[in-house]
């Protein structure tokens, strides 16, 4: 065991943690945040995905040792008093959510991509994405929720009636 | 879930070297963690001790300079290496084959150091290194020693590591900037997987060298190529040295196939 | 329940409302049950096999109960318990053999995820290993080893399914219709071929898991991530004779089923350890891997369709043959059959029709339903074989489904007869073939072609699928009045993400004629609190829940009609009423507000009439039958959703490597309740059809243990591969007892994405493949008439061609 002090969410957390635990696992049953989702636990699913320092990263191939000291973002953390986020808006718009699994790892990712780049191509949208998997939307809804939100909505499709 | 193991963090050279000296047999280090952790996490590996490189002053460093090259330390992430506008500039295969690895989330964590000492024989970065005459330091409590890539991979997950020592930077000379070049990878699908065939073509001072993942059981450097011999001889000559098996992702003789249709189109393009 | 409305009388039906559960899933607040935890609560872990197929000798637990903090281990010997959906044959966990690899053989529940992993790990099997019966088309063989030899002693639904003791057949479908031998006889050309397709899996993002808690007098709690409350519930009492008020299900928000939670799953094994374990409750949460070969995966098919075509390219008969390979348990496998037996031909009519269907046992992991319900799988084959049909006697294989596509007043292979109500397929395929400028090259693409070195192709494939249930199907749903005047609204359908609680919300309030905010989906399925409802499958939802939806408004409001009749003293003929009151027609003024009437009206001198307003609506499916089944004669279908792709690929000839440009789908919907929540669906489905078609797909090493049980090597479809335009259409042919129309499209929009693909593949480079998944060596060896690679998910013989007459050249 050892002691580390993260903030996640701008909050401060002092907590003695067994060396082998995941941040994944950390974050969900330690601290109870359970928003941030586990599809693999081998970094290939993306649902586990949060901000550490700064960058996104899969928890689930993070130790909660290693994070000693870093400052760590969820998706609990992204709904203000005001309601919800642009980009959970933006998601809530265009009916980017169906089971919700992989949502909060996405909305993670996004929001990656929208610090880097203010107008993403369908293009970087997909590349930021790419570590996200979602079985259930197909993508495009999500892609069009960026575009939207990034001023690019002329871009998105609809359902057409014969 | 992982098994269990002690975690340490040295901060200096000389305390991992100490750490790693103590663990011998039990000791596994942490780079990004994108290979070790599921390892652990399937029981493929069980260290007692895992040591955490990252916490060394300057192992993620990266920087240029003329007289050393880029010298990465081995905490450099695969994304410190696109966002360093000196390895995009001067190195540019370094950063097409970065490009291919994994998805950003992984390439956030996982190390350039990491991707050639778990040695698979897809390891994305490792053409680069290859073609680009990078070394590796490598430092231990019997001193420090420097091994080209051309002579550090020894088999499907094997290196010259030896026990007790560790990967402390990677070096590539101020020599191959300026290479130009491609890293074509074939996937199973068009997101992130592992590679079926990743071949790199480079050329430098009008040599040109291939860079091949995927095809034998380490990563394959083929060099010593002219234009002049044509792209025949060239295929001929990859396909000599490389040793591409049957597996789940593709046949041997696709594998094959592919190496050479690649290594034609590269050929065409790469002037 | 269709009233000829106007979609502009309409308020919400027809309109892309926003989702009901969209800010707890975007903010992190929706609970799944791998959240969830409870005070005491064990964790599980099981012990599983190495082999395809052995005899269990002996199982040493000792090292494993001894271990601090183990609180219960439990091995098949305790275990006689038998459970199934329509045949009873799987074991909680395997007794005396193991039937696949992959199979628990035992299982632990301890304090910690930790402390339970170390104890299966300290757990020793005795194994004998015995031969395994690995393909399917093995397992016909006479002396193929037995996967069941027990098979004529179990139960199983009788009326519609036939197992054979004494072989590894667990269900045989028939029909016959017309005289095929005639139809032969009469035709100009016959076609024979064969066509697989390998076990998949699902891959939920939220693998199966269920927390059970075995109380004392017998009461059981269960929390699930699962799709159908009262079906396990039912399942669970039969297994334990348990009286069904004893159990209790409860589903919160679930992360994806795709048919793979339907039925019942892990609730059983966390049920026998909680029990051992003194009634603490027990959490077992599948793995990723565990998933792939511990839970149920989609049956594998070989398919072999011998057509017989008339002069004038009119099919005269089809002899189609299906083998499907359930794995070791056929439990829910064997209606997989049944349903794509009388669905065998996809959208087309074929006036003398013979059809076996098998469910075949073997050593692997066991298959279930699947979105789509083995449409997926057997329309690869039609739509394959269609293609290839057309090009053998010269016609255009758009012309070629056109003329043999039903219509109204064509007769399925059961009998029943189309009407101008059943939906059309003619206009789903002419639609999505309009959309790709299907048989030519446009100027862009040609431009394209020359800038690439690449060949473009276009393919279309039609599909069709009705909801598969038993003939009584029923849902309920209750509408609870609040005092406020708003509504919470109850029913046991649950919502895996597909979104059929906001339609279901959408009906409610355009019915009430409230505002939509008055109107509330409750959202945990509860069996105690909720009415019934089948099961969350086969894209019923929506059809038979909205139609008890709008019953269920209709009786709320004759309820508060009543109330407000009596109260204001008129007769109930001369009410009306608005989102807030009800009042007198004549004299609007004149009202009795919805609210002041939701618990019970208090008169003036504060007597009480009323009581709280409650209205409840059932609805079960009206004139379906069992099928005969020597002939599959009868009416299987609720309604039949008929739907089709148009895909545009370019191709490398030299190397295989393709990619997709563009797909149109197009379904008839019946009406549209909510276009971007169809419009979901279309693309997910699709998009999860593109996986199969391309890249996933089981693969087994030559004993039968699993090679790709992980994302490493499963891959499924990342964001950079959807195609480069997709687009999606609905026809609306308004089903007449469907709510507003509307009739299920779930599934549809999986099915035929693989033949699409595959025709689309073909025209552009020449290549003919007939089985999936189509990966770029595959195309590769096709090109170069390289024997397909060997191992399990390609492993196909070649279909033969044969004709009476000549066949004429393909000029194509």
């Amino acid at each position: 065991m050892m002691k580390i002090k993260v903030t996640v969410n701008g909050l401060e957390y002092e907590r003695d943690v067994a060396e082998h635990r995941t941040l994944l696992h950390f974050i969900r049953d330690d601290l109870g945040l359970s928003g941030t989702k586990e599809g693999c636990g081998m970094g290939e699913c993306g649902a586990c995905t949060v901000f550490l320092n700064g960058k996104v990263v899969n928890a689930c191939l993070v130790l909660a040792a290693e994070a000693d000291g870093a400052s760590i973002e969820t998706i609990e953390g992204q709904a203000g008093s005001f309601g919800l986020s642009d980009i959970q808006k933006a998601f809530e718009k265009n009916h980017a959510v169906q089971c919700g699994f992989c949502t909060p790892g996405m909305v993670m990712s996004v929001k990656e991509l929208l610090r880097h780049n203010g107008k993403p191509t369908p293009e970087a949208i997909k590349e930021a994405i790419e570590g996200n998997f979602c079985r259930c939307t197909g993508y495009t809804q999500i892609i069009e929720a960026v575009l939207d939100l990034t001023g690019q909505g002329d871009l998105k499709g609809e359902l057409k009636h014969v | 879930m992982l098994y269990e193991f002690r975690y340490r963090a040295p901060k200096t050279a000389s305390e991992m070297i100490r750490l790693l000296d103590d663990h011998r047999d039990d000791g596994k280090i942490l780079a990004g963690g994108t290979d070790l952790l599921p390892n652990i996490r399937d029981g493929n590996i069980r260290p007692a001790v895992v040591i955490d490189a990252k916490k060394i002053q300057s192992a993620d460093s990266i920087a240029w300079s003329a007289s050393e090259g880029l010298v990465m330390g081995n905490a450099v992430t695969i994304n410190d290496v696109l966002r360093c506008r000196e390895a995009r500039e001067l190195f540019p295969v370094l950063c097409d084959c970065a490009r291919q690895l994994a998805s950003h989330q992984i390439r956030n964590r996982a190390t350039v150091a990491g991707n050639v000492v778990n040695a698979s024989p897809c390891a994305d970065m490792a053409p680069a290194l290859l073609c680009l005459d990078a070394f590796a330091v490598l430092e231990s409590a019997s001193g420090t020693r420097q091994v080209p890539f051309s002579e550090f991979f020894t088999g499907v997950k094997h290196t010259v590591l030896k026990a007790g020592e560790f990967l402390e930077k990677i070096i590539i000379p101020a020599s191959a900037a300026g290479a130009r070049g491609y890293y074509l990878k074939l996937k199973r699908i068009a997101g992130h997987d592992l590679g079926i065939i990743g071949v790199l073509m480079v050329r430098r001072n009008n040599g040109i060298r291939f860079g091949v993942s995927s095809a034998a059981p380490t990563p394959v450097l083929v060099d010593g190529m002219l234009d002049k011999d044509g792209v025949d001889a060239a295929i001929v000559k990859v396909l000599a040295a490389i040793k591409p098996i049957d597996d789940i992702r593709a046949s041997g003789e696709y594998r094959a196939f592919m190496a050479s249709t690649y290594i034609r189109r590269l050929w065409q393009e790469i002037k | 329940m269709f009233d000829d409305l106007k979609p502009e009388a309409l308020r919400y039906v027809g309109k892309s409302e926003k989702k009901v559960d969209d800010t707890e899933k975007l903010t992190g607040e929706a609970v799944y049950v791998s959240d969830m935890k409870f005070p005491g609560m064990l964790y599980a872990q099981v012990k599983k096999s190495p082999h395809a197929r052995a005899r269990i000798r002996n199982i040493d637990s000792g090292k494993a109960q001894a271990i601090p903090g183990v609180r219960a281990v439990i091995t098949g010997e305790e275990l006689a318990y038998r459970l199934g959906l329509y045949v009873v044959d799987k074991y909680i966990l395997a007794r005396g053999e193991v039937r696949h690899y992959g199979e628990a053989v035992a299982a632990v529940a301890a304090d910690t995820p930790e402390i339970a992993r170390a104890a299966v790990e300290a757990i020793t099997v005795d194994y004998e290993e015995l031969p395994p019966v690995l393909h399917h088309m093995d397992a016909l063989k006479p002396d193929a080893p037995l996967v069941h030899p027990d098979l004529g002693s179990y139960s199983y639904v009788a009326a519609a399914f036939t197992p054979k003791p004494g072989s590894n057949i667990a269900n045989h479908t028939k029909l016959r219709k017309g005289d095929v031998d005639k139809g032969f006889a009469e035709s100009a050309w016959i076609i024979e071929r064969e066509y697989s397709c390998p076990s998949v899996q699902h891959v939920p993002m939220e693998t199966h898991v269920a927390i059970v808690k075995w109380s004392s007098g017998d009461k059981v709690s269960i929390w699930t991530s699962a799709q159908s409350p009262f079906t396990v519930r039912n399942l669970f009492c039969h297994a334990f004779s348990l009286p069904h008020n004893n159990v209790r299900v409860i589903i919160p928000y679930v992360g994806g089923g795709f048919g793979g939670k339907a039925g019942i799953g892990v609730e059983p094994l966390c049920a026998v350890l909680s029990r051992k374990a003194g009634g603490r409750p027990v959490k077992f949460q599948a793995s990723r891997e565990e998933e792939f070969s511990l839970l149920p995966c989609r049956s594998a098919l070989t398919y072999r369709i011998r057509t017989g075509i008339s002069s004038e390219g009119k099919i005269l008969a089809q002899h189609m043959t299906m083998y499907w390979d359930s794995g070791a348990y056929a439990d829910y496998a064997v209606n997989v059959t049944r349903a794509s037996g009388y669905s065998a031909s996809g959208p087309y009519e074929i006036p003398n029709a013979w059809i076996d269907a098998y469910t075949i046992y073997t050593n692997k992991p066991f298959g279930t339903a699947y979105r789509g319900f083995g449409h997926v799988e057997f329309h690869w084959a039609i739509e394959r074989h269609m293609e290839l049909l057309a090009l053998a006697i010269g016609m255009d294989p758009l012309e070629f489904r056109r003329k043999n596509a039903l219509r109204p007043g064509s007769r399925t292979l059961t009998g029943e007869e189309l009407t101008e109500h059943s939906g059309s397929v003619l206009k789903c395929i002419d639609t999505v073939a309009a959309a790709i400028s299907y048989g030519k090259i446009t100027k862009e693409e040609a431009g394209r072609e020359k800038r690439t070195g690449w060949k473009i192709g276009k393919g279309i494939a039609a599909l069709q699928k009705a909801p598969a249930m038993p003939p009584f199907t029923a849902t309920a749903v209750i509408i609870k009045m609040n005092e406020d005047g708003s509504v919470t609204v109850n029913l046991a359908l649950t919502d895996l993400g597909q979104g059929t609680y906001t339609s279901i919300r959408q009906i409610v309030a355009e019915r009430l004629g409230f505002v939509l905010e008055k109107v509330k989906i409750s959202f945990d399925c509860d069996t105690e609190k909720d009415p019934y409802d089948w099961q969350t499958v086969a894209s019923k939802g929506l059809f038979l829940s909205g139609n008890a939806a709008i019953i269920a408004a209709e009786d709320l409001l004759k309820k508060a009609y009543a109330v407000a009749a009596e109260v204001l003293h008129v007769g109930l003929r001369d009410l009306g009423h608005d989102g807030d009151k009800v009042f007198l027609r004549h004299h609007p003024a004149r009202s009795i507000s919805f609210s002041s009437m939701a618990v019970g009206y208090m008169m003036p001198n504060g007597n009480g009439i009323g009581g709280p307003l409650i209205g409840v609506g059932k609805y079960i499916a009206q004139g379906l039958t069992n099928l005969n089944k020597e002939t599959g004669e009868g009416h299987p279908a609720l309604n039949w959703t008929f739907g089709a792709h148009g895909m545009v690929v370019e191709a490398n000839l030299e190397t295989g490597e393709y990619r997709v440009l563009r797909i149109a789908s197009a379904f008839d919907v019946g009406k549209a309740v909510n276009p971007e929540l169809v419009r979901g669906q279309a693309i997910g489905g699709m998009m999860q059809g593109l996986g199969t078609a391309m890249c996933e797909g089981y693969i087994y090493d030559k004993e039968g243990r699993l090679l790709n049980p992980s994302f490493t090597d499963n891959k499924i479809p990342t964001a950079k591969d959807l195609p480069l335009e997709v687009e999606c259409f609905v026809v609306e042919t308004a089903q007449i007892d469907g709510p507003y129309g509307a009739r299920g499209v779930g599934e549809h929009s999986m099915i035929s994405v693989a033949a699409a693909l595959g025709n689309a593949l073909r025209k552009a480079t020449g290549a003919e493949i007939l089985h999936m998944p189509i990966r770029f060596e595959d195309v590769w060896r096709a090109l170069r008439n390289k024997k397909p690679i060997d191992n399990w998910i390609t492993k196909s013989p070649l279909g033969s061609c044969r004709s009476v007459k000549d066949i004429p050249s393909v000029a194509d």
